[in-house]
């Protein structure tokens, strides 16, 4: 009977050790993966962060070389075509006194070619740089956009918005905005052959929508995304959206045509003032 | 006839209340109608026929009759239905295959060993539970339950798993398993008809924990969700 008993305890604690253990295996099973998965999610979250920063930095920079090519374009060719037209001022006088018919023609023919070449580059230089969104913000940047477009074109854009008076935002996110709208404006007029574009600008409290409407042949956002149709255009639009953590929708309306809406959490401007215009000035390289 | 069970109820509650606790993970998987999940499924047909089993069982124990061999042939079938289930859940082939090698191995061991240990087949009332069928088969489970916790940690596939059945279902068989390793290859000492060993409180271990694990597997199954509710 001794022995039995012993057996009978041996066996007791042989098996409560075992449920022990196993009891620890659960813990740690459900402990181990909880910790992995934390982890995991900080790498990610850091990899996230840095992928934006870098996508920043390279949006930044982008901006800022078309600052510079701008102000060199002004600066540089726009003095230079300013000091032309004067030399040729002076010129035409002499040849007006010099009474040549045909040397007085080719003299007028230069001269507006030279005029007209500073409106073009006076056009690209503010093109590069939207300088009316950093003064007057979205609202007037956007009417003047396609006041330009419609001379230009014969199409028929629309633009309202839900308030009178847009609150001015963040500087980077009015220009995220403007050109995810230059964007899809100009695609609408290259892509999608239509005859009307409506932009709808709306704002609440948390959120700002844009709302590109085109009538044209429409497409379908997937599809392209998953060919390699998907062009510079609409990644650009989305990575800006990225760092402002907005997003993008694109709809078919039944009617026809396509529709794109861009949703970005507002960010009022705070109360310094935008940055000076040409914050770039780059050392004259003397050859 | 009533009574009868009622008695041995009353006389072995702890041995009882598995059989009845079968029912909730059952009504569980009918309920929610989780048999269309083939794990799920293999669950469900492994606990109708544990249920049969125990029925029988406590049917002639309350009778006084030897129900040791119902056992015997349980053993196997019950070692095939649970591994299949880790059969599903492990995504290397190899350990598929495993698994699969495990089963006539492991079938005609147990019948090799019921032959054994029973001698005289014939001989209903003095059937014998196998000697060593039921801590291979622990063994075996315990192993297949193991590699599978740490597949599971390994390729963290799961994001919550506490809200993931099979983590559920895996802990209940690793408790049962491990309070029943130690005491299978008792039972065969013990559990002879004409001269009983008794072993006391430790008999009931895994039947408690036999209790845990249903109570784990319902626990399991409430978390299911239905695939195509989902969507
Ligand atoms: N408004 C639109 N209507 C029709 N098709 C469009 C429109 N916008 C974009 N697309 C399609 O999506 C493609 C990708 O556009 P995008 O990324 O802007 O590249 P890109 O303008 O350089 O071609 C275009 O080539 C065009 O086929
Ligand atoms: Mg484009």
């Amino acid at each position: 009977m001794q022995s039995n008993d012993e057996l009978k305890l041996v066996l007791l604690i042989a098996s409560i050790a075992m449920l022990m253990m196993a009891f620890f295996v659960i813990a740690f099973v459900m402990y181990y993966q909880k910790k992995r998965f934390e982890e995991e999610k900080r790498i990610n979250d850091i990899e996230k962060n840095y992928n934006r920063l870098l996508l920043d930095t390279a949006l930044n920079s982008e901006e800022t070389e078309r600052r510079r090519i701008a102000q060199d374009l002004h600066d540089d060719i726009g003095t230079m075509l300013s000091l032309t037209k004067l030399s040729l001022n002076q010129l035409s006088k002499l040849v007006t006194n010099s009474g040549d018919e045909k040397e007085e023609s080719i003299m007028k023919k230069s001269q507006s070619l030279v005029e007209e070449t500073i409106l073009h580059v006076r056009r690209i230089t503010r093109d590069l740089v939207p300088t009316t969104l950093e003064r007057f913000g979205l609202m007037e940047a956007i009417e003047e956009f396609i006041h330009k477009l419609e001379e230009d074109n014969n199409l028929v854009i629309a633009f309202h918005s839900d308030t009178e008076e847009f609150p001015r935002q963040g500087q980077k996110l009015e220009l995220t905005l403007y050109r995810i709208m230059q964007e899809l404006v100009n695609n609408a007029i290259k892509h999608a052959s239509c005859t009307k574009i409506d932009i709808v600008l709306e704002i609440d409290e948390e959120m700002i929508g844009l709302r590109v409407t085109d009538n044209g042949v429409g497409f379908d956002p997937e599809k392209i995304k998953e060919s390699n149709l998907a062009g510079l255009g609409l990644l650009g639009i989305e990575s800006r959206l990225a760092i402002v953590n907005g997003t993008v929708q694109y709809e078919q309306p039944a009617k026809g045509g396509s529709s794109a809406i861009a949703r970005i959490p507002v960010n009022p401007a705070s109360g310094n003032k935008p940055e000076p215009l040409h914050p770039f000035r780059r050392e004259r390289v003397n050859i | 006839m009533l009574e009868s069970y009622f008695s041995y109820i009353i006389r072995q509650p702890v041995i009882s209340a598995p059989v009845f606790l079968n029912l909730l993970p059952i009504l569980l998987i009918w309920r929610k109608r989780a048999y269309n999940d083939k794990l799920l499924l293999i669950l469900f047909v492994y606990l109708l026929l544990k249920l049969g089993v125990d029925l029988v069982m406590f049917d002639l124990a309350s009778h006084r009759k030897n129900n040791v061999v119902y056992y015997n042939v349980s053993i196997p079938i019950r070692y095939v239905l649970t591994s299949w289930m880790y059969y599903y859940e492990f995504d290397s082939k190899l350990h598929r295959r495993w698994v699969l090698a495990s089963w006539p191995l492991f079938v005609a061991f147990s019948m090799w060993d019921a032959i054994h240990t029973n001698p005289l087949m014939s001989d209903i009332h003095n059937h014998n539970v196998v000697l060593y069928s039921a801590t291979i088969e622990s063994l075996l489970m315990l192993f297949w339950i193991m590699l599978y916790f740490y597949n599971t940690i390994r390729a963290l596939k799961i994001p919550n798993l506490l809200s993931y059945p099979f983590f559920w279902i895996c802990s209940g068989l690793l408790l049962y398993y491990s309070s029943f390793i130690f005491i299978a290859p008792v039972l065969h000492y013990a559990a002879k008809w004409d001269q009983w060993m008794d072993i006391g409180t430790l008999d009931y271990i895994p039947y408690v924990f036999e209790s845990v694990s249903l109570i784990l597997f319902s626990i399991g199954i409430a978390q299911y969700r239905d695939k195509s509710y989902a969507k």
